[in-house]
């Protein structure tokens, strides 16, 4: 599942994918033009140079750009990052398991087809890169708002 | 594959451990017009480095329900064993076996000399005893040219060279190679390297009755750890942080271990879950994260990914316990060669200079220096010609996730490809039979569909 953090850190990564290469973003900018809480965004964006997608530079002309190019980053590496394992319920992981309180694992169904889903969820997410979906962004946003009004 | 020719006919360059597997591969293929030449320098084929020791002691480090050359018959090598009346009476599939090597080598001997048998008469296999000199792009495929001074050509070849034999560092030498002369068993000797070639010239030091000190230097000083029975935990890909820094993984690492360690799972069990995702991992990582793991992380994970049998883990260990053996953390700054050696040793935290007097440097080191200096003609003439380019890391080929060999100026080519450890730049862990059977059956459903 994906949480809120995991969508600002996506929203926050497409937003430096954006950028003329080499550019460094003010963590002001991104969280106002993406809506984000600039507190989380601090925490998030620190996350994910820990793990090495974005750098930083510090002081007045400071801010974050991506620390590789857009096409080499993963979505679905990303999430991993901010979310931990990928799973679409808490009882469909394995490093991150949690027991459901209500059924019995080894006769539950969902569970099961859950599995099969977090599979799935990888497939997809590690098949695309930052740059496909910035693009899809610049694409398909427009249709979408045509066929909600 | 569309875009590739026909390929039927297809040389494989080195008759190794991983050329064997290879050709037992494509030939379960039923197509009757296939043409397999196995190429190889050595007096036998099957053996390679890897499996042409004699010596007893010299044991597989992989257990034998691992050992078949087939990926998709797990139980081929156990059953060999079973056949040939090599197993005790109380040995089951799941209790451990580390068979001798050459024990091995005549496994795959046999496994080619049936193939042979079966083959006669279709004439899809052919051996060929010569040292390969060059492979050169044809328009209709490739041409081999052999040492004799004849050819072969073939829609496509496979380099499996195997390890590179590298010459010995400096004043060191390999062990059983032609400067190994006798030596006094007495004398005190000096090993590069701690890991499982160490242990190996170790044994064979043993065997041949010597008696004196053995120093073995590596920057760490780490000997590998013992396989333990065990059951590898489970995870998914899902799971498993992709793309990361280095030290960012290593973290997550650290703490599975951790966590599964209370729960009472051991060390070995969390290692060797990984292995399915292990390429998966290498093949994510940014070229920097590859790099700092060569430099700085791969001796550690080597010791507890590459382990050695439990008999042989005791029997080092008392050595080292008894003096016998002693493990020195650091480097050698300095070498005096005369009657006797002289060797500078360098303490790796302390950063003291020792000086020891050694009869003989053995070179244990085992690591590719440079692909592109390879004492293979074959793979060093592709290099020189830009057919092929050296992997960034420079620690094998740069081949394409397909086993393609990438030429200097980027271009995959569709006639040369390579498997086994020339591939390690892509794949990571391909130096072990498990693996290599599983990219040999990849390949072989990519080339005859």
């Amino acid at each position: 599942m994906l949480t809120k953090k995991g969508k600002y850190g996506l929203k926050a990564l497409v937003h430096l994918a954006g950028m003329p290469a080499g550019q460094l973003a003010f963590v002001n900018d991104i969280a106002t033009a993406n809506t984000i809480p600039k507190k989380f965004l601090d925490a998030i964006l620190g996350e994910l140079r820990n793990a090495g997608f974005v750098q930083s530079r510090k002081g007045k002309d400071g801010g974050y750009r991506l620390a590789r190019p857009a096409d080499e980053i993963r979505v679905g590496h990303v999430v991993r990052v901010l979310d931990g394992p990928l799973a679409p319920i808490p009882c469909a992981s394995r490093t991150q398991y949690q027991r459901c309180e209500d059924c019995n694992e080894a006769t539950c169904q969902v569970r099961h087809l859950m599995l099969e889903v977090r599979q799935a969820i990888a497939e997809v997410l590690d098949q695309r890169s930052l740059a496909e979906m910035r693009d899809i962004g610049l694409d398909e946003l427009p249709v979408a708002t045509k066929i909600q009004a | 594959m569309s875009g590739r020719g026909s390929s039927n006919s297809i040389i494989i360059v080195g008759g190794g451990a991983s050329g064997v597997v290879l050709a037992a591969h494509l030939l379960k293929s039923a197509n009757p017009d296939l043409r397999v030449t196995l190429i190889e320098k050595r007096p036998h084929f099957g053996q390679g480095i890897a499996y042409s020791t004699l010596l007893s002691a010299h044991v597989l480090n992989v257990s034998a329900a691992g050992m078949s050359a087939y990926a998709d018959d797990p139980g081929n090598f156990w059953r060999w064993l079973q056949a040939g009346g090599l197993l005790g009476q109380d040995q089951t599939p799941l209790t451990p076996f580390y068979a001798p090597r050459s024990v091995y080598a005549r496994y795959l001997k046999e496994l080619l000399d049936d193939l042979e048998t079966r083959e006669r008469e279709t004439g899809r296999l052919r051996l060929i005893r010569e040292e390969s000199l060059s492979i050169s792009p044809t328009a209709s495929g490739v041409e081999v040219t052999l040492a004799n001074g004849t050819s072969v050509v073939a829609h496509l070849a496979v380099l499996a060279t195997g390890h590179d034999e590298q010459p010995a560092q400096g004043h060191a030498v390999r062990m059983g190679s032609e400067a190994d002369t006798a030596l006094d068993p007495d004398s005190r000797v000096m090993v590069l390297g701690t890991g499982l070639s160490m242990v190996d010239a170790f044994l064979a030091l043993e065997q041949r009755g010597h008696k004196g000190e053995i120093i073995a230097v590596s920057r760490r000083g780490l000997l590998p750890s013992p396989h333990r029975k065990g059951n590898p935990i489970k995870l998914d890909v899902a799971d498993i942080p992709l793309g990361t820094q280095l030290s960012y993984f290593v973290g997550w690492f650290r703490d599975l271990i951790r966590e599964n360690q209370k729960a009472g799972v051991d060390w070995r069990d969390v290692v060797d879950g990984l292995r399915p995702f292990n390429q998966k991992i290498w093949q994510n990582w940014p070229a920097s994260a590859k790099r700092r793991f060569v430099e700085h992380t791969k001796a550690w994970w080597d010791i507890h990914r590459h382990r050695m049998a439990p008999e042989v883990h005791a029997e080092v260990s008392e050595a080292v316990r008894s003096g016998r053996i002693r493990l020195v953390a650091g480097r050698v700054v300095g070498i005096d060669a005369g009657e006797r050696v002289s060797v500078d040793i360098q303490a790796r935290h302390s950063q003291a200079i020792e000086t020891v007097e050694v009869a003989r440097i053995y070179d244990c080191s085992g690591i590719v220096r440079d692909i592109s200096t390879s004492s293979n003609s074959v793979v060093r003439s592709l290099v020189d010609r830009g057919l092929a380019r050296p992997d960034p890391l420079r620690i094998g080929l740069d081949v394409s996730a397909n086993c393609e060999i990438i030429a200097a100026d980027g271009a995959v080519s569709r006639k040369i490809l390579a498997v086994g450890p020339l591939t390690r730049g892509t794949f990571f862990e391909i130096d072990a039979i498990p693996d290599i059977r599983v990219q040999c059956a990849r390949l072989t459903r990519q080339l005859l569909g």
